[in-house]
């Protein structure tokens, strides 16, 4: 499952809560960060996400989270023993051509984490592997590396491996991609380009789509203060009601804009929508992070 | 924990002004998805009704964003536009913008630093440049920054302000310059763009193992363009090591401003933080923070009004006081992850904005941000 969205829009922590909503399940996820970005991990009860995997959480019922990085150049090494180029020469190899060939060569080093990937989904590693993309800008390149090289490379092993990736990304039964967003006009704009793109020639099939960070949808705040005191038979003073209404005509116009950006990207796209909950801090903790997995599967 | 007081744009007002009025270059930088773009529209805007000539070089807007500029449909557009109705018309400020097209400064790049016609053409015909121009790793990075310098050159211009590509480590652009020279003393470059027959006899196993590597990876027929590309950059190489040092020195110079743009969400702090810690750290000019998407402080409720209010929970009446309390408590929190971040800021000025209601992606939109930046 790969998962992308363009950035700000809390991606990789939709992707965190859907390893840990998989492992809640009995999974054995693998959780891949594309972008080094190594946050993930305290917040999936572990330590900061490395280039050597670690288990950062084990459920109850067998399920566990595991994670890493891959960074373009271990792929490489990985590759080359994968041919069977061994010990030394692979290290002199990886180490001193790697930035060379990575610029000769446009989109290498996305495909040989691709690459990568597509050994460790081909030898059964987990039972799901979760990528956490680059941000959209960067993640349809990301996803395309692999038919964009053959417009330069025309034999080779490169070549073969790319078309084992695209093959991988365009079987459904193999790979899906989740893409996120927020309920804002240009990040929803956004998520329809980049569905549009995916599905296009890429051909990956598309999960429903997330949208991150809704606001509850609070019917009171469609009421004045004075109004909503009302039924308590209350009288509101003035301060009171100045001080509800401030927060409520923020509230309203949030609820507003969300209604309106999610009809839009039901009207551009047929598959499902989930909402997540926007939670009220600006940092996720781990129950926040498990009230996000118990949105996007409710636990047992 | 104490409520802020409202009004916190009595911080220093004049300040961003006088780095929109003193400098001839901008740039913003900061984590993607906190408004970037439109802040260095914005800041394009302010300058341009206070009198200054001033091109916005954009590198990824969002659509509405790019036609308000009067960019064409996201398709990059390498020569600056004029955007109307920015200005008054008793003011002589202008306002253009252009979005970045690394493939053709990269060609700009070359020719100019070539010898001759022949020279760049060897190097623009090749196939490995052709493929590499644009996807170099890091090349948009250097070249939004080459673009910035070719712009500052032409002395067209009262001020260029270049909005920076969405990288994971916005710190990338700072070294993109250093990273393009060091690229050319890599030990396997140095070793290919030797003359042919030295070359015959290589013995230097890093460059034998580079082209066994490409050839057993790639295939035998790209590397002989390969080769060749690298020989025929060797010819305009000492031109591109000379500017990416006359780049690095106009990134540090007195007439450039970097401002960091950043939301107060946890992530995005941390990585301006990193941001702010790294222009420092390498004498980079800060000219300014500016923090957006805030949520809004509601008027607090006094202790009378919530020991009246206190137990209701359910009805319309709950469901206000419940948003009342979790905006309040996210407003103060987000206000909290800001206290480090404007440490970090030191001298420079700092501007907080508000989350807006709506997405700005017109001219007005534009000119109302301005004015609660300057």
């Amino acid at each position: 499952m790969v998962v992308a969205g363009k950035g700000g829009v809390g991606s990789s922590t939709v992707a965190a809560a859907a390893a840990l909503a998989a492992a809640r399940e009995g999974a054995d996820v693998l959780f891949i960060s594309v972008d080094g970005r190594p946050g993930m991990g305290p917040l999936l009860g572990g330590s900061e996400i490395s280039d050597r995997e670690q288990t950062l959480q084990r459920v109850p019922g067998g399920g566990r989270v595991r994670a890493r990085t891959i960074p373009a150049d271990q792929a490489f090494g990985d590759y080359l023993e994968l041919k069977g180029v061994g010990g030394l020469l692979r290290r002199a190899a990886s180490a001193a051509s790697l930035p060379m060939i990575a610029a000769a060569t446009p989109g290498l080093e996305h495909l040989l984490v691709l690459g990568k990937i597509k050994e460790l989904e081909k030898e059964r590693n987990a039972d799901l592997i979760i990528v956490d993309a680059p941000p959209a800008g960067h993640a349809a390149p990301f996803l395309r590396s692999a038919s964009g090289l053959s417009d330069v490379v025309k034999s080779g092993p490169v070549l073969d491996q790319a078309s084992d990736v695209s093959e991988m990304l365009a079987d459904p039964t193999r790979c899906k991609a989740l893409l996120v967003a927020l309920p804002e006009e240009t990040p929803i704009t956004e998520v329809i380009e980049l569905a549009d793109d995916l599905g296009g020639d890429i051909g990956i099939e598309l999960l429903p789509f997330v949208v991150n960070a809704c606001w509850p949808d609070r019917t009171g705040l469609d009421k004045t203060p004075a109004m909503a005191a009302r039924s308590y038979k209350l009288k509101l003073s003035d301060s009171a009601k100045s001080a509800l209404e401030s927060a409520a005509a923020f509230g309203r116009s949030r609820l507003a804009q969300q209604r309106e950006q999610i009809e839009r990207l039901e009207k551009a796209r047929s598959e499902p929508i989930v909402m997540l909950p926007r939670l009220a801090t600006p940092r996720l903790g781990p129950d926040d992070l498990a009230a996000l997995a118990d949105a996007l599967i409710p636990s047992h | 924990m104490s409520r802020e007081k409202q009004g916190e744009a009595e911080r220093p007002i004049a300040s961003l002004e006088a780095v929109i009025r003193s400098s001839e270059l901008i740039l913003t930088c900061g984590p993607g998805g906190v408004g970037k773009t439109t802040t260095a529209a914005a800041l394009g805007v302010a300058a341009a009704r206070i009198g200054r000539k001033t091109v916005v070089v954009t590198v990824d807007p969002a659509r509405r964003l790019a036609d308000a500029l009067g960019l064409d449909d996201g398709v990059a557009s390498d020569e600056p536009h004029q955007v109307m109705g920015v200005t008054k018309r008793t003011t002589d400020g202008e306002l253009w913008a252009l979005m970045l097209d690394a493939e053709q400064t990269f060609d700009r790049l070359v020719r100019e630093q070539s010898g001759s016609r022949k020279q760049a053409e060897a190097v623009l015909d090749n196939p490995v440049y052709q493929a590499i121009s644009g996807s170099l790793s890091g090349a948009q990075e250097y070249m939004a920054v080459e673009r910035l310098h070719q712009l500052h050159v032409s002395g067209d211009w009262d001020l260029v302000i270049v909005d920076t590509p969405p990288s994971r480590h916005a710190i990338d652009l700072l070294e993109a310059p250093d990273r393009l020279v060091g690229f050319l003393s890599h030990p396997v470059y140095r070793t290919l763009t030797v003359g042919q027959r030295t070359f015959a006899k290589i013995t230097d196993a890093a460059s034998s193992m580079f082209l066994w590597a490409v050839k057993r990876l790639a295939g035998p027929q790209i590397v002989e363009d390969t080769v060749e590309f690298f020989r025929s950059l060797a010819n305009i190489e000492g031109g591109l090591r000379h500017r990416a040092r006359q780049v690095s020195e106009l990134l540090r110079g007195s007439e450039t401003a970097f401002v960091v743009v950043s939301s107060p969400r946890a992530e995005a702090v941390g990585e301006a933080e990193h941001l702010l810690d790294a222009i420092a750290d390498k004498k980079f000019p800060l000219g300014g923070l500016v923090v957006n998407l805030i949520h809004p402080m509601p008027e607090p409720l006094t202790d009378d009004d919530e020991a009246l209010l206190a137990g209701i929970d359910t009805g319309p009446l709950g469901d206000q006081l419940e948003w009342h309390r979790e905006l309040t408590s996210l407003a103060n929190a987000e206000r909290q992850e800001l206290v480090d971040l404007k440490r970090l800021a030191g001298e420079a000025p700092v501007i907080e904005l508000p989350l807006l209601n709506v997405d700005i992606h017109d001219v007005p939109g534009l000119v109302g941000l301005a004015e609660r930046l300057v």
